[in-house]
């Protein structure tokens, strides 16, 4: 664990670190665990490519690092991943965006033949997450079957309960998983992440997809998941998608600065970037399990 | 010992220079540089280095294994700075070399060494940061001006930081150059130090941001063969492996910085030319932590909303 939390601090809240130097904890029935690994390395980032059926993929995807949170008794697992986050881009395949120096490039005199490509090298993502049901049926004489089935969200009208998550609770355990980077060849930013802290009430994440094209705009893609630890077999998820984004040119008219410079972290602007979609929804367990 | 000496040496603990030891190194670097040709002739035995981009500690890595200038002749390929916790002493280290030993040591410029980019990617903050002011910042970003834009190897390697240009297909086209400028948005000069090589296409492609060229395999061949040359080398792409060959072993990207922005776990390469120009690759990991000046920076807990 990256934070060294007081030991009594874990017991008391019934919680424990998980084994085997990995990095994450068992709490009320949940185990959460995040995986932080080196980049795909060529013939990894090849092999994704035909999956994905892409030509191109983000200079440092981090395939191998995950956030799981897996609630042992009902089987739920909600887990974030490079490769499915990929997928939604590859699905959504938004038309690129052309960098400032585009407009002067237009009249610079071209080879002969040259194809333009025309994919969204600034991997948006609509991702919010993946989520499955794992239920492990014992026959016993060491014979198991897993069968996996799928959850969906429903559209709701309860919100996530921002004053209790301001109270500062103890965090047990915080992590912060970089999922794909790419520096847009040094246009700006594309960074996908999640973020997690974990209370002894209730676990928090921020799955942020923060997007900045120099001179060009800004883009916000957050989604966040609050659950509160109680009894009940099926526990309680709440999940709010924000998306945000404008342009430089709108921000500095209202009088923002038109300088990328001023946009190195997302949090400087993230509240004053328009909303553009928003959205609650709550995980329904299908009953028929 | 001379002042030049003692300068690099303290340069190589990472201590920075004094502002008006800066000033005074810059304006004797910009003697050495402003003769130098946009194709800079490299003899070999040579050791070839891509992007550091401000890991000083990996640099060392780098001289440990390759070995101490001028006992070994060295060619960067730009993308000194930015990015990385020390662009300033990075850069001012290869600089003191530079005006130490000016024939065992020649640095190109990367499309990082830019007053632009700087300001973006972190090399203008840290300088602000580490001195109080932007000075020093602007002597830097003026030697910038005065890099090589290439280098030729014995007539048969032709090295530069990015790739090739559709304006360019002789390397006298490239001598021509006036490259004493900020780079610029278009043209020859900003393709040498923005290009990459692609898979997908043959010729040239655009990338779909509209600016930036493209070039596939049978451009390559075409150049090393109007200009009878062996292969290209050049740099400003991350390999997981540290170097990769492209389109029959006509080009290679070289990457020399590992664990790049202190997080990606991959490895970095510099490529090793005897004097008959017999390539050796020497991989590397990034600096021991406990060799870095600055304990691990650990994520704190935050009460993010």
């Amino acid at each position: 664990m990256d934070v060294e939390t007081d030991e009594k601090e874990l017991k008391a809240a019934g919680a424990e670190p998980l084994s085997d130097g990995r990095r994450g904890l068992r709490i009320h029935g949940w185990e959460i665990e995040s995986r932080k690994r080196s980049i795909l390395n060529s013939s990894e980032h090849q092999l994704w490519e035909q999956k994905l059926q892409t030509s191109h993929l983000p200079e440092m995807v981090f395939g191998k690092s995950s956030l799981v949170l897996k609630h042992v008794n009902s089987g739920i697992k909600i887990h974030f991943n490079a490769f499915d986050a990929l997928n939604g881009w590859k699905q959504e395949a938004l038309p690129p965006v052309e960098v400032p120096a585009a407009a002067k490039w237009k009249f610079r005199s071209k080879p002969l033949q040259q194809v333009i490509l025309d994919y969204d090298y600034t991997f948006t993502t609509p991702y919010c997450g993946s989520e499955t049901i794992e239920i492990y049926t014992d026959y016993g004489r060491g014979e198991i079957s897993q069968r996996t089935c799928n959850l969906h969200w429903e559209d709701c009208e309860e919100k996530i309960d921002v004053v209790s998550l301001a109270s500062k609770e103890p965090i047990l355990f915080y992590d912060e998983v970089v999922l794909y980077e790419d520096e847009l060849a040094d246009n700006g930013v594309s960074l996908l992440t999640v973020k997690v802290r974990v209370m002894p009430s209730c676990w928090f994440l921020l799955l942020r997809f923060w997007l900045r094209v120099d001179g060009v705009l800004m883009r916000l893609r957050d989604t966040r998941m609050h659950c509160v630890f109680d009894v009940s077999a099926n526990p309680i998820l709440l999940r709010e998608s924000c998306w945000r984004e404008a342009t430089f040119k709108t921000l500095s008219a209202i009088g923002h600065p038109s300088d990328p410079a001023a946009y190195s972290d997302p949090s400087i602007i993230s509240q004053r970037l328009p909303i553009i979609k928003h959205k609650t929804q709550k995980l329904k367990v299908p009953d028929n399990l | 010992m001379s002042d030049l000496d003692r300068q690099i040496e303290q340069l190589k603990k990472c201590e920075p220079l004094k502002e008006s030891e800066v000033k005074a190194l810059c304006l004797k670097a910009m003697e050495i540089l402003v003769e130098e040709s946009n194709v800079q002739r490299v003899d070999a035995p040579v050791t070839i280095c891509g992007d550091i981009h401000g890991q000083f500690y990996d640099m060392k890595e780098l001289f440990k294994v390759g070995g101490d200038c001028p006992k070994t002749n060295y060619l960067f390929l730009g993308d000194f700075v930015d990015r990385g916790f020390y662009s300033v002493e990075t850069f001012l280290l290869l600089l003191a070399l530079k005006v130490r030993y000016p024939d065992r040591i020649t640095l190109i410029r990367g499309n990082h060494e830019s007053r632009q980019i700087t300001q973006v990617y972190g090399f203008y903050d840290e300088c602000l940061r580490k001195y109080g002011s932007v000075n020093v910042w602007r002597y830097c970003t003026d030697i910038f001006d005065y890099l090589s834009l290439s280098a030729l190897i014995e007539n048969r390697i032709f090295s530069v930081h990015g790739g090739l240009s559709p304006a360019i297909s002789t390397l006298d086209q490239i001598r021509i150059i006036d490259r004493k400028q900020e780079v610029p948005h278009d043209g020859a000069m900003c393709d040498l130090l923005w290009s990459d090589p692609e898979d997908i296409v043959d010729g040239w492609g655009l990338s779909p941001r509209g600016a930036g060229f493209l070039f596939g395999g049978s451009v390559v061949t075409s150049f090393n063969h109007s200009n009878n040359i062996d292969y290209i080398c050049r740099a400003h792409q991350l390999v997981m492996e540290g170097y990769k060959w492209m389109f029959n072993s006509q080009i290679v990207t070289v990457w020399s910085a590992p664990n790049y922005c202190y997080r990606c776990g991959n490895v970095a390469a510099i490529l090793e030319l005897d004097e008959n120009l017999n390539k050796q690759f020497r991989v590397f990991d990034a600096a021991p932590q406990e060799s870095r000046g600055t304990p691990a920076k650990k994520p704190a807990p935050d009460y993010f909303l």
